[in-house]
């Protein structure tokens, strides 16, 4: 029998099978692959097998077999189609989730939900809008948009993509530095316009959220449940929606359409971006809580540290407190002897003559006692600054007053001593003698740190609807740590005084409720600025 | 010559001011109690009284309120160990008020001014 194919040749020529081509040189060697290969599929074969069929009727069966066996090989290549993709998504879809389980930040989680959204190497849609629950507004709000809004922006975004070999991370992470603004600004008022309250639980976007399940809606503009402005601002027809849901709290509604290259929407598509809004949602979740965190965490520091201020505050008046018991005790148990002593060392001295050798000695006393008053009196004052006395006073007489009576010490000093007071300030309210005495304590300071031929300069201005007084010297200057302890009671860098001077300026100024500012630098001087409430 | 009169619970401190304010050419009278004062006060007149207001028994403000309803023109002056009793509403009905120091030159000049007002 003649047959019209080369099946039953054991090793052919080339050109003899004309469904050989180029690059199939082994299969004219071996029969048996290429009878599966090719002969199997072959029309001629089928026609010997026809021919045979009449011979032998075993032949007339192979057909079937041959049908059935092309059918099983054709499901063979959509199943192995199928589960290809099925891997790409599952690689894709761990990609994202790891990305998703390590951030907190929200934009990143956006930023990476929305492109892996978006990108060829992810879903692939055009278009993407995020719109999250407002828990105390009620309110679904149109959250971020990704995608070109014009086919021309489209070409734009996918050349560029298409251009540089990016991964899903590396797109969200460039998307993230360089996009989030703008994209944010450019669907502002289409995010406006789609963010819709909860109440409306007819909205085919809250209907959508609350019964947890996705829509795949084919036609918008004949979707009844979704308002004509919005359908308008999406211009599109088809569109998928999808909740975002954390164990059962609402987090929002995630939406995607084709709407520049109007392709339609897979139903896989579909499938996978529900499961891709599971990890999306956790993470949403997670960076809002994150977020709040952090807010409060802030709030806490910051309480935290007023409390250690507050804290601070106590200590000290426990301090002050003490230190008035102790003063006003001190006060009464060496007050006395004080003034007997040095008054009966006063009266002595009267009737001394200026040549007798004891004089000398009774001088001693009556300085020494001098000086231990004058302590015991700074003591005292500490104690007493926490309620002035107020009156009405003009600031200018009493810095003239305070200068005057530092005089000798100025012209002992060569201190260059300029006083520079605007004369039309209003009157104040102070204690003057304590006033007077804090300003004494200041210029004081001041001269005893600048030493010899200092220059010093008292300034007298309003400052706003306060009335403000600077004193400036070009003595060594202070650092912060000097400044703050300087202002703590019982410190002194001098060896005489009990170091009560500025620091009861500060509690004096405090009584008054003036503010009290020391800036200082090293080597160039310090300048204290007193600044006193002006009365209505 | 005027006749003053120191009350302080301290007989030093009487002696010195007693001392002191006799040589300004004053005429002194002292007593270490507030009932000693009150009668001083009765027994002979006086043109000024030096009070401390710290003092064993009775205060020197419980002894100036005492003066002020008995002997309404007598001139006061309240002299002390702590400057806070200016606080202290009752001291205001004191003419004068002193801290006490070795150096009496304050408490004399206050003497000469309240003795000058009353004269």
């Amino acid at each position: 029998m003649e047959f019209a194919c080369c099946w039953h040749k054991e090793l052919l020529s080339p050109g003899e099978c004309p469904y050989l081509g180029p690059g199939e040189e082994d299969l004219l060697l071996n029969r048996r692959k290429r009878f599966l290969r090719r002969c199997l599929e072959c029309p001629r074969f089928l026609e010997d097998l026809r021919a045979l069929d009449e011979a032998d009727p075993l032949a007339g069966l192979f057909p079937w077999a041959m049908e059935e066996l092309r059918e099983l090989r054709v499901q063979l290549q959509t199943q192995t189609s199928q589960l290809e993709t099925r891997n790409r998504e599952i690689r894709f879809l761990h990609e994202v989730s790891l990305v998703l389980q390590t951030s907190v930040d929200m934009d990143e989680v956006i930023a990476l939900a929305l492109t892996a959204v978006t990108a060829g190497k992810g879903f692939g849609l055009n278009r993407a809008f995020l719109l999250l629950v407002d828990k105390e507004r009620q309110n679904l709000k149109g959250y971020f948009a990704v995608g070109p809004r014009r086919p021309e922006e489209a070409e734009v975004i996918w050349r560029e993509i298409e251009e540089h070999d990016y991964t899903l991370r590396e797109l969200a992470q460039l998307f993230l530095e360089q996009k989030m603004p703008s994209e944010r600004e450019k669907f502002k008022d289409l995010l406006e316009t789609l963010s819709v309250p909860l109440s409306r639980s007819d909205h085919l976007f809250v209907r959508t959220l609350n019964d947890q399940a996705s829509r795949h809606v084919l036609d918008l503009y004949r979707e009844p449940d979704i308002d004509p402005a919005q359908v308008h601002t999406l211009g599109v027809r088809e569109m998928i929606l999808v909740p975002l849901i954390s164990k059962n709290r609402r987090i929002g509604l995630l939406l995607a359409d084709n709407v520049i290259n109007q392709r339609p929407i897979a139903a896989e598509n579909l499938h996978s971006l529900k499961t891709f809004a599971l990890p999306v949602s956790f993470a949403i979740e997670r960076a809002t809580l994150y977020e709040r965190l952090q807010e409060e965490l802030v709030k806490l520091t910051e309480a935290n540290r007023r409390l250690k201020e507050q804290q601070e505050l106590i200590v000290r008046m426990e301090k002050m407190a003490l230190v008035g018991r102790i003063t006003s005790n001190i006060a009464h148990s060496i007050r006395n002897p004080l003034t007997i002593i040095g008054g009966f060392a006063r009266t002595l001295i009267k009737s001394t003559p200026p040549d007798d050798g004891k004089r000398q000695y009774i001088e001693s006393i009556v300085r020494e006692a001098r000086r231990l008053e004058e302590i015991l009196q700074e003591v005292l004052n500490y104690s007493e600054s926490l309620h002035p006395t107020l009156d009405l006073w003009d600031i200018n007489n009493l810095l003239t007053g305070v200068v005057g009576s530092l005089h000798e010490d100025l012209a002992i000093a060569e201190t260059d001593c300029r006083l520079r007071l605007d004369p039309g300030l209003p009157q104040v309210r102070l204690d003057y003698k304590k006033m007077s005495y804090c300003f004494r304590s200041i210029l004081t300071n001041s001269l005893e740190a600048m030493g010899r031929g200092g220059r010093l300069e008292v300034r007298s201005e309003r400052h706003g609807d306060q009335l403000q007084v600077i004193i400036t010297d070009n003595g060594p200057g202070m650092n912060q740590e000097m400044i703050r302890e300087i202002t703590a009671p019982f410190f002194s860098t001098k060896e005489k005084g009990s170091g009560l001077g500025l620091s009861l300026c500060a509690r004096i100024l405090e009584g008054h409720g003036a503010d009290f500012e020391i800036q200082s630098a090293e080597g160039i001087g310090t300048t204290f600025i007193i600044r006193l409430g002006i009365p209505n | 010559m005027a006749r003053l009169l120191v009350v302080d619970d301290e007989r030093d401190i009487r002696h010195l001011y007693a001392a002191e304010l006799e040589d300004e050419g004053y005429e002194v009278e002292t007593a270490g109690t507030g009932a000693a004062a009150a009668a001083l006060l009765q027994e002979k007149e006086f043109d000024l009284v030096v009070l401390d207001i710290q003092m064993k028994g009775e205060s020197g403000l419980q002894v100036l309120q005492k003066i002020v309803q008995e002997k309404e023109r007598l001139p006061v002056i309240l002299c002390t160990a702590f400057s806070c009793y200016k606080e202290d509403f009752s001291s205001w009905l004191a003419d004068a008020y002193v801290v006490k120091s070795s150096d009496l030159s304050e408490l004399k000049s206050e003497i000469r001014r309240l003795l000058e007002k009353t004269k």
